[in-house]
């Protein structure tokens, strides 16, 4: 009961944060609703056992990214466009096709999974250490220990990238 | 626990609901600030649905790919607000239909 609610209240703010980053006309105002998004999902994912993934979502999203977003708005001084919205056809069509993705999207997920002994329907029993740091740090060093450092060398080449990006003069 | 939980397929619709608002957002907005916003929103909704089947299975390989997803996020902001420096740099504005210069 008491997780319907939260899931409830959770959801209503991610959703509600969500339309205001993309309907807000002030762009400092969209990065904060933003934040709200990023702490909602936060609490689901508390809600399905998943505390580290929370953890990280506030560390690095919440903490991290969105630092990175404010300090652009900042250092650009962005003016507030009169016209959010891109103007004529263009804006139809994007609502179009939105709303085609979203029919798309709940029919996958209504649709039930071709009868293989609700498989989906029931749930896992979980282990007692589920989405702790130290079972989600043991697999990663065994299992997925390659993937693991090549992130590390697309981190160091996205620091390089960014440095050189913002020091060189382009024609 | 598991029959108070709110069901798979809850998670599911809200993380339909939350990528269309993130395709809705490219798709209409001109500032390329907000439309980075609106790709944030739609890993998001994206790592929000590996946690739920993650949950469901009583599997942590949806964990591991939210943790590589949020690495490529960071990644992915930082060069692009690097990008979206530079063009500023040059171009005095961040509105994507003024950005034009590969067009002959």
């Amino acid at each position: 009961m008491i997780e319907s609610i939260l899931f409830a209240f959770f959801a209503l703010t991610a959703i509600l944060c969500a339309l205001g980053v993309v309907f807000h006309k002030n762009p400092v105002h969209c990065a904060l609703l933003l934040v709200g998004v990023l702490l909602a999902l936060s609490g689901l994912f508390i809600l399905l056992n998943a505390q580290f993934i929370a953890a990280l979502q506030v560390i690095v999203y919440a903490g991290a990214i969105m630092v990175l977003f404010l300090f652009v708005l900042m250092l650009l001084n962005f003016r507030q466009d009169p016209s959010v919205l891109t103007p004529g056809a263009a804006k139809g069509f994007g609502f179009v096709f939105a709303v085609l993705v979203l029919v798309e999207l709940l029919w996958t997920a209504l649709t039930p999974n071709g009868g293989e002994g609700g498989g989906l329907q029931t749930v896992s029993a979980l282990p007692a250490d589920f989405g702790s740091p130290a079972a989600i740090g043991r697999i990663l060093y065994t299992t997925w220990l390659y993937p693991f450092e090549i992130t590390s060398i697309l981190l160091l080449v996205a620091v390089i990238g960014a440095v050189v990006l913002a020091k060189r003069k382009f024609a | 626990m598991t029959t108070t939980m709110p069901p798979l397929v809850a998670y599911q619709i809200l993380a339909a609901i939350l990528f269309t608002i993130g395709v809705v957002g490219v798709l209409v907005r001109r500032s390329a600030l907000i439309i980075f916003m609106s790709i944030e929103l739609m890993l998001n909704a994206v790592n929000l649905s590996f946690v739920a089947f993650s949950r469901q299975h009583g599997s942590m390989d949806g964990h591991i790919f939210v943790f590589f997803v949020m690495a490529v996020a960071a990644a992915e902001v930082a060069i692009g607000l690097a990008i979206l420096v530079a063009i500023f740099r040059n171009k005095e504005t961040a509105n994507v239909d003024d950005v034009h210069l590969l067009k002959g």
